[in-house]
């Protein structure tokens, strides 16, 4: 890792991350607030069967439990969208949209190889997920604390949900990275990255909504967060090998493949 | 190692070739180039678009990998060693970008930073360009294209490298300023720096080089002393007389000679000595001798591409050397 480079790509995201962070914090909070306020009466919709027992379990996640509220938040959308900033915009912009502004040429006349520009570029990204996740994550405590529900969320596992998370949308980064590191312009980078991650999160939902589509689920990667899992203390450890393999190969492909590829002068 | 360099040598290339694609579909962008470019010299590298200049660059610096060939810049090999290069070397590329939203300080800071070499140059850079503190706390979205190129260039020297590669260094620079910019080039070629010199202003490489590359199509077709080019070049001469007009036809170096009611003009070449002998008692009243200038020199090298037909990649070849010779 370059630290000169890591520094300048702190100062230039940390409003962004802070933003993000912020926005995620308050998310986190919100859903154990929510689940207080209208978790009994959720419940006995559930259990009056009006709603499909798919739809109340989407993502591992619900909001007639505590654990499930938050497990809801961290596959939600919004919690989603708001993790992809760094996970795919970052990342896929990470070597493509310097490429696309011309601006890696000043990079890449200094004396640091691509490798290391690659890795510490990774590293930002792995740093920038690793915060908006812990955010998320705080924000559930926060919320269970405001609802002095703590004893209930059990927060002694909540660095297993934040690495669980944290590997879940490293995983994105590093696939998104990988494409960046291929191509000259940011639009085939991110538009590559971004159906990546609609066709992963579709196959997810459809596999958890429709049992005849139950199949795709394990080649999504989105089915290896398993929030409410972490939460009971009781994860699956494949669920970690899988994300970890994921950002292994990743990282391996730009690896190969950025130091190797011809940079010719930006058009 | 094997590549063997000689000691002076601050870049050499031997059969450096790139070729863009694979199979018969590749297209040549540099083939077999052989270069030496001396410490302590500033070797001025011509040619127009996409004759080979910033495939060059790119290959020395390591942003291409090089199909066949080899080469070495300050003893390092380009395939193995980039990152050592890259330590020496200071870069300005063509059209430079920066990130805009850092102030011009703050971004030399962070490119010195980068560099790993303190800039111990910046300070007279920055005031022999005219580039203010006030002007430095703006941010880079804020600077026209002469201000730009003028942080360009502070960043490719500010930290002292033994050999500058400057693209097209001039670009966007106002008269005053491109002497200014000279001015650099010279203390730093006193200083014992090399500066590798891309160009398309034939004038500036006349003013400050002393060699000079001209690739086309690829292709080295000429690397020689700027002195010595222009010393082959063909002077025009212009002379109004009294009496007979000289016979000049057989003089040697002079050719195109026309002759109208007092006035001779003709074209001289190499040493003058023949010529002034041959107008021993002529009464000139007037003589011209036009300096030679690198842009005929460059015009000839380039003239079969000049005439041929405007048609398909022959076209834009002529366009390009027009337009390179016209910048």
């Amino acid at each position: 890792m370059n630290g000169p480079l890591f520094g300048h790509i702190w100062r230039a995201n940390r409003g962004r991350l802070a933003i993000i962070a912020l926005t995620l914090l308050v998310w986190g909070t919100l859903l154990p607030v929510i689940y207080d306020a209208f978790g009994v009466q959720f419940k006995q919709l559930q259990d009056s069967g009006i709603i499909p027992p798919q739809f109340t379990q989407f993502g591992g996640g619900d909001i007639f439990s505590l654990t499930g509220s938050v497990a809801l938040g961290f596959i939600h959308p919004i919690a989603v969208g708001l993790m992809l900033v760094f996970a795919v915009g970052f990342s896929a912009a990470a070597v493509a949209g310097e490429r696309q502004r011309g601006t890696l040429e000043v990079l890449l006349s200094r004396p640091i190889s691509r490798r290391r520009i690659y890795l510490t570029l990774l590293a930002a990204a792995t740093l920038f997920v690793a915060v908006v996740v812990a955010a998320l994550t705080s924000g559930a405590l926060i919320g269970a604390m405001l609802t002095d529900r703590v004893a209930e969320l059990g927060p002694g596992n909540l660095p297993l949900l934040w690495l669980n998370g944290t590997l879940l949308f490293v995983a994105i980064a590093a696939v998104s990275m990988a494409a960046s590191v291929s191509f000259d312009r940011l639009t085939p980078a991110i538009g590559l990255s971004l159906g990546f991650v609609l066709l992963q999160y579709f196959m997810n939902a459809l596999g958890e909504l429709w049992p005849d589509a139950a199949w795709l689920q394990p080649f999504s990667v989105f089915s290896y967060l398993d929030a409410r899992a972490a939460l009971s203390g009781l994860p699956d450890p494949a669920n970690f090998v899988v994300l970890a393999s994921v950002i292994a190969a990743a990282v391996g492909y730009a690896l190969i493949v950025f130091p190797r590829r011809d940079l010719a002068a930006p058009s | 190692m094997d590549v063997i360099f000689r000691a002076m040598a601050v870049i050499e290339t031997r059969g450096l070739t790139k070729r863009y694609g694979h199979g018969d579909a590749a297209a040549p962008a540099l083939v077999e180039l052989d270069l030496d470019v001396r410490e302590g010299e500033i070797f001025g590298f011509l040619g127009p678009n996409g004759a080979g200049k910033s495939t060059t660059i790119r290959l020395l610096l390591g942003f291409l990998h090089p199909t066949a060939g080899r080469a070495a810049v300050l003893g390092h090999d380009i395939r193995r060693d980039s990152v050592a290069i890259r330590r020496q070397v200071g870069y300005l590329p063509g059209g430079i970008a920066f990130w805009d939203g850092l102030s011009g300080t703050h971004l030399l800071d962070e490119l010195a930073a980068l560099s790993g070499r303190p800039p111990v140059r910046r300070t007279d850079l920055l005031d022999r360009l005219e580039l203010s503190a006030e002007t430095l706390r703006r941010p880079v979205r804020d600077y026209s294209r002469g201000m730009r190129q003028k942080l360009g260039i502070v960043q490719a020297l500010q930290h002292d490298p033994e050999l500058a590669i400057l693209d097209e260094p001039s670009e966007g620079l106002d008269p005053l300023m491109q002497r200014a910019f000279y001015d650099i080039l010279d203390d730093l070629r006193a200083a014992g720096r090399t500066i590798f010199f891309s160009s398309h202003v034939l004038s500036e490489v006349e003013r400050v080089c002393d060699r000079v590359a001209i690739v086309r199509h690829g292709r080295l077709v000429a690397l020689e002393d700027v002195a010595s080019l222009l010393a082959r070049r063909r002077r025009n001469v212009e002379m109004r007389f009294e009496g007979d007009a000289p016979r000049l036809t057989a003089v040697s170096g002079v050719s195109d000679v026309h002759v109208t009611e007092g006035l001779l003009t003709c074209r001289l070449e190499g040493d003058v000595g023949p010529f002034l002998a041959a107008l021993v008692g002529l009464v000139v009243r007037d003589l011209t001798i036009e300096p030679a200038r690198l842009e005929e020199a460059f015009l000839e090298f380039y003239e079969d591409a000049i005439d041929r037909p405007t048609d398909g990649a022959t076209g834009r070849a002529q366009d390009d050397v027009v337009q390179g010779v016209r910048a």
